[in-house]
């Protein structure tokens, strides 16, 4: 490998990284991969997909049995600590010292990273951390939130986030994708992962997909959505023939039942779809997106028709 | 080495410290403040002197005599009491200080940070060694203050050289349970690897004259380099020495062993 300077290497290159552990479970396998400087990359997998075994590796928690990955333009063995020097890092399952409060653990942080802390107090405020009462008494939500703090607040290059949104309520998932943005804007990168296309299709630009320790896809989120297919279920007024539907370009009629038709559409196909149903009486309209086992079963769908 | 770790560490410890600390003191001075009722009583030395050789042996009562203040704080004190004191907290803390650590989940974060693993286990280890000297310079302060209090007449030289001996055979088994801790995770193993270490090394360096096949396994007890009965015979002073070398040789392995391994997490 080149010696690149840290400043324009890529944040994140893997070269047939691998981890087999003790026994011969195989948590990933040979996995290539390259996030840019600046972008907002997803890591989407199942639970026990590889998506944490990843991570760990990235940050010379566990080490690799083959290939290597370069953070930063450093080794993350070699130059493990000057690696992490740039990097934020928010646990799956967060452990803090729970005797005591978030300020005495955010300090004890920072004196650890022995680094400044210029966006600690700006966070602390957006997410109205609470500050002196000893952490177990917080609830899940609030230490997340002095996970989210300490993994952001030295300005890292590279932060890297197992399952942020956890625990999470909604405004402050908004909030958190806020910040992931303001990341990407100041030229940061954020690494992410998550089991929910939900959680990160609408911060990230990109999205690996794992599943059973392989890397399956890469896309742009955008295409992923595209490809990921709604399941729409419309009621009317009185019963309509399916086959309106089943005629469109990429619908499927899943089911009908009296007055409701359930069916897949891909998303270029909606538009259509409501065209066809808005001729008739409608009294409800659900559309779901597609879960992320579905958008799986496709892409080894895919990949079997190709060979 | 990352301080922050040994700083809170100790911040963490500072209550359990001075428990101990108190606790410490309040047996110290309980035996010393019997000693003046025992050293009239002359019945004593001519009762021992008809208890079993091998227990004589186990609990330090040699060639001196229990009416005399070492002879006495030897055999109440140094032979097993403050011994087992040292070794329950330098094991405790050892093994708490990383395996209960990563058991507990709380390595991962710190880990992820700027720090080297052998820079940690060293925080760490300075840690138990910290906690170990502060009980056992409490330990000699207070034996010096009582000193003159109650007639114990012990040299100050053999006084300090006592606390020394047992501080490091504290050292040696609280950094075998960092040792255990970063080889292999468990805190199970980094308190009972320790502790069966102590418990075989008091045995041996207690009873090795007696039972002939022991013999040759003297120089594996930490309690035999630095030797028994230390205020009415002195320490070996090479033998500390020695259980030094082997508590650095302990704490050279933990951090070897811990930038191998994956680090467990949760």
């Amino acid at each position: 490998m080149p010696a690149e300077p840290s400043s324009v290497a890529a944040a994140i290159e893997t070269s047939g990284l691998s981890k087999t552990y003790r026994g011969g479970i195989a948590a990933l396998v040979d996995l290539h991969l390259r996030v840019e400087r600046g972008e907002i990359f997803g890591f989407l997998g199942p639970n026990g997909a590889g998506k944490s075994t990843t991570i760990r590796l990235l940050l010379d928690l566990i080490r690799p049995t083959a290939g290597r990955a370069v953070v930063l333009g450093l080794d993350s063995r070699r130059d493990g600590v000057a690696a992490r020097r740039q990097m934020g890092y928010l646990p799956g399952d967060l452990r803090l010292a729970d005797r005591l409060t978030a300020r005495e653990q955010l300090d004890s942080l920072i004196r650890l990273r022995d680094s400044t802390a210029p966006l600690r107090g700006p966070l602390c405020e957006r997410l109205e951390l609470v500050l002196d009462r000893p952490i177990r008494e917080l609830s899940r939500g609030n230490r997340q939130k002095i996970g989210i703090v300490q993994a952001f607040m030295h300005r890292p290059a590279l932060v890297v986030l197992d399952e942020p949104t956890s625990g999470l309520d909604p405004l402050l998932q908004a909030e958190v994708r806020t910040l992931l943005r303001e990341t990407a804007a100041d030229g940061r990168t954020v690494f992410l992962s998550s089991h929910s296309l939900d959680e990160v299709q609408h911060t990230a630009d990109r999205v690996g997909i794992i599943r059973a320790g392989r890397l399956i896809d890469i896309d742009r989120v955008e295409t992923l959505r595209e490809r990921a297919r709604r399941h729409v279920s419309i009621a009317f007024g009185d019963r309509v023939d399916p086959s309106e539907f089943s005629a469109l370009d990429g619908v499927s009629v899943e089911q009908t039942n009296d007055n409701l038709v359930r069916l897949s559409a891909s998303e270029s196909a909606m538009d259509a779809v409501v065209k066809a149903a808005a001729r008739h009486q409608v009294v409800d309209l659900v559309s779901e997106p597609a879960d992320l086992e579905e958008i799986f079963l496709e892409l080894y769908r895919e990949a079997d028709d190709a060979n | 080495m990352p301080i922050e770790l040994l700083r809170r560490g100790l911040l963490d410890r500072r209550r359990a410290l001075i428990a101990w600390s108190l606790g410490v003191s309040a047996y110290v001075l309980l035996i010393a403040a019997i000693f003046p009722s025992i050293e009239s009583s002359k019945e004593l030395d001519r009762l021992v002197e008809s208890y079993p050789d091998a227990l004589k042996s186990l609990f330090g009562i040699g060639a001196g005599s229990l009416t005399s203040g070492p002879g006495f704080l030897d055999a109440e004190l140094f032979s097993f009491m403050l011994p087992l004191f040292v070794l329950v907290l330098a094991i405790g803390s050892g093994a708490r200080t990383l395996a209960g650590e990563e058991d507990a989940g709380r390595l991962e974060l710190l880990l992820a940070y700027p720090v080297r693993r052998s820079r940690a286990v060293l925080a760490k280890a300075v840690g138990v060694a910290v906690e170990v000297a502060l009980v056992c310079t409490t330990i000699l302060v207070v034996l010096a203050v009582l000193d003159p209090l109650f007639g114990l007449d012990v040299a100050s030289g053999r006084l300090a050289a006592a606390v020394a001996g047992l501080a490091v055979i504290g050292i040696l088994h609280g950094w075998l349970a960092v040792g255990v801790g970063a080889a292999m995770a468990s805190r199970t193993l980094a308190l009972g690897v320790p502790a069966a270490l102590a418990a075989g090394g008091y045995l041996i360096g207690g009873l090795h004259a007696l039972a002939n096949w022991l013999d040759p396994f003297r120089f594996l007890s930490a309690f035999w380099w630095v030797g028994s009965s230390p205020l009415q015979n002195g320490v070996r002073e090479w033998g500390i020495l020695v259980v030094a070398a082997a508590a650095l040789a302990a704490l050279a392995g933990a951090m070897l062993l811990f930038e191998r391994r994956d680090l467990k997490v949760p």
